[in-house]
């Protein structure tokens, strides 16, 4: 009955994450591959076609040539842009990789009080910024051969290639399953057993492994000091009942409730969760930015 | 007085607001508890980059021996040592490619030891002339897939970029993955190649005229000794 009502109150989210999952994810991939349509490109459309990462990975290293032409890279502009504008939209509305971790972990039916959650935001945001952190310098020492005892961290570990494989196995392309490096076993690991089952909320990949994630909250922080749209908290109407905190994915409900925007990806689960509407998304400054 | 104890237990707040004398111990208690925040934040930012950085380093590592990833450029003969062949385009390094299948990641060898892939991104026209590029995996006897996509026209039958490719330019959004299914070690030793599972190359030939271009050597075997024991392949 819990688990119908927050479909309920949630349904536009969730009808956009399925709509994601078919607008960027091969055999469908029908926005990627329009997208290549229009500008005349062959090759087959898939969740690569818009990589998350590689884009990050040139920009960090400073090989912003790479940039120039790249589908994937407008993608990840748009997406920053609009983080600092409205929030993290992609990340709560549309992407993928979060969608499909996110929708294991509340088909698994274990209690939440049985998974692993940081009740800290600060440390949880620390983990996540060092992740980011640890991209630009991994990206800049493979980039230029620093260190030859370090690669590349980009495409060894990527839950979209893992994600791309599994579904096109599911949908009728069983050869896509046919080869699984260490790298990429390790991601199926963390992305849906220990990110999506164990971890409550079961978005852990994104809350520490997606640098897209945390440049697009960097965005948002940024955009919501200035006043920008957020999910903003009214201590007023506030009674305490820690919905707000059971139902986020993201672990961004910080102890005196307020929303950390570091963490949120703009998904509005709080504010659905909230009887008492302690919780709106709204533009206009104030000091909770 | 055990009373008012409770009651500011309670409400901090009101403690300090009726007792100024705390006002200024409150402050440092705030800074303190900021200080800790900061502590906390940098403390688990530099575990997250540590871990980062480390992941890098065992993806390098495996990464030398599990789905290869190696630059190819045409004409570059025969690849016999590591070198960066320079034309009409950018500098390209090539290498010959030796995988020792003893060597990969743990995950990799419990989980699935019976598959390897290659794969390339890259490869380009160093020549004067355009070319249309055939690729061939040369003295190949077990079961390998093709996988290729791009941004130009392909005939998985013949394994031939149909169009010409331009002097100093590359195949446009390309990736190929060559997927071998990998023999036992016990399997190698009863037709007595010792462990050694391919010794062949990537050929690239000129579609047109059958012209050898390319030549890269490729070696897959089970530990290092399975490597010298074998002759050149393709001479």
């Amino acid at each position: 009955m819990k688990a119908l009502n927050t479909i309920k109150v949630n349904k536009w989210r969730y009808i956009s994450l399925i709509a994601g999952f078919f607008l960027l994810v091969a055999p469908f991939a029908f926005l990627s591959g329009t997208v290549l349509m229009a500008i005349g490109n062959q090759a087959t459309a898939d969740l690569h076609t818009f990589c998350f990462r590689m884009p990050l990975d040139w920009f960090f290293s400073g090989r912003f040539y790479m940039l120039i032409g790249s589908v994937a890279a407008y993608f990840i502009l748009a997406v920053v842009l609009i983080a600092f504008v409205a929030g993290p939209v992609f990340c709560g509305w549309l992407c993928p990789v979060g969608s499909v971790s996110e929708a294991t972990s509340r088909a698994t039916p274990i209690p939440n009080k049985y998974r692993f959650k940081i009740k800290n935001p600060g440390v949880t945001s620390g983990l996540r910024y060092g992740f980011l952190f640890g991209f630009a310098a991994v990206a800049v020492i493979a980039a230029y051969k620093l260190a030859p005892q370090i690669g590349n961290v980009c495409c060894r570990y990527c839950a979209s290639s893992v994600l791309q494989n599994l579904a096109s196995g599911l949908f009728g392309n069983p050869d896509a399953l046919g080869y699984w490096h260490s790298g990429a076993i390790i991601v199926l690991a963390s992305w849906l057993l220990i990110g999506g089952i164990a971890f409550a909320g079961g978005r852990g990949w994104c809350l520490f492994f997606c640098p897209l994630g945390a440049v697009s909250n960097l965005a948002h922080k940024a955009g919501a000091k200035l006043g920008l749209y957020r999910t903003k908290f009214n201590k007023e109407k506030c009674r305490n009942c820690e919905k707000c905190e059971v139902n986020c994915p993201m672990w961004a409900i910080k102890e005196d409730k307020q929303v950390n925007t570091s963490l949120c990806i703009s998904c509005k689960e709080c504010t659905h969760a909230c009887s008492n509407g302690a919780y709106s998304y709204q533009r206009g400054k104030s000091k909770d930015a | 007085m055990f009373g008012d104890i409770l009651f500011y237990r309670l409400c901090p707040r009101l403690r300090i607001e009726n007792n100024p004398s705390l006002k200024s111990s409150s402050i440092e208690g705030k800074n303190r508890i900021r200080l800790g925040k900061r502590t906390k934040w940098i403390a688990a930012a530099l575990i997250m980059l540590l871990i980062t950085i480390g992941a890098g380093a065992y993806a390098q590592d495996y990464g030398k021996n599990e789905i290869v990833h190696f630059w190819v450029a045409v004409p570059a003969g025969e690849v016999k040592e590591a070198k960066i062949m320079r034309g009409a385009g950018p500098p390209v390094s090539l290498s010959p490619i030796q995988i020792d299948l003893n060597a990969r990641g743990v995950l990799k060898n419990l989980i699935q030891p019976n598959v390897e892939a290659l794969s390339t991104h890259w490869i380009y026209n160093l020549g004067q002339k355009p070319v249309r590029i055939q690729m061939e995996l040369v003295n190949c006897s077990i079961p390998v897939k093709w996988e290729v996509n791009a941004n130009f026209p392909y005939d998985p039958e013949t394994h031939t970029f149909i169009q010409p490719l331009m002097p100093g330019k590359s195949i446009p959004n390309l990736g190929l993955d060559w997927i071998f299914d990998i023999p036992t070690y016990e399997s190698t030793i009863q037709q007595g190649t010792e462990g050694l599972v391919y010794n062949g190359g990537l050929l690239l030939t000129n579609a047109d005229t059958g012209e050898r271009l390319t030549l890269i050597p490729i070696k897959i075997g089970y530990g290092q000794a399975s490597f010298s024991s074998a002759a050149g392949c393709c001479d």
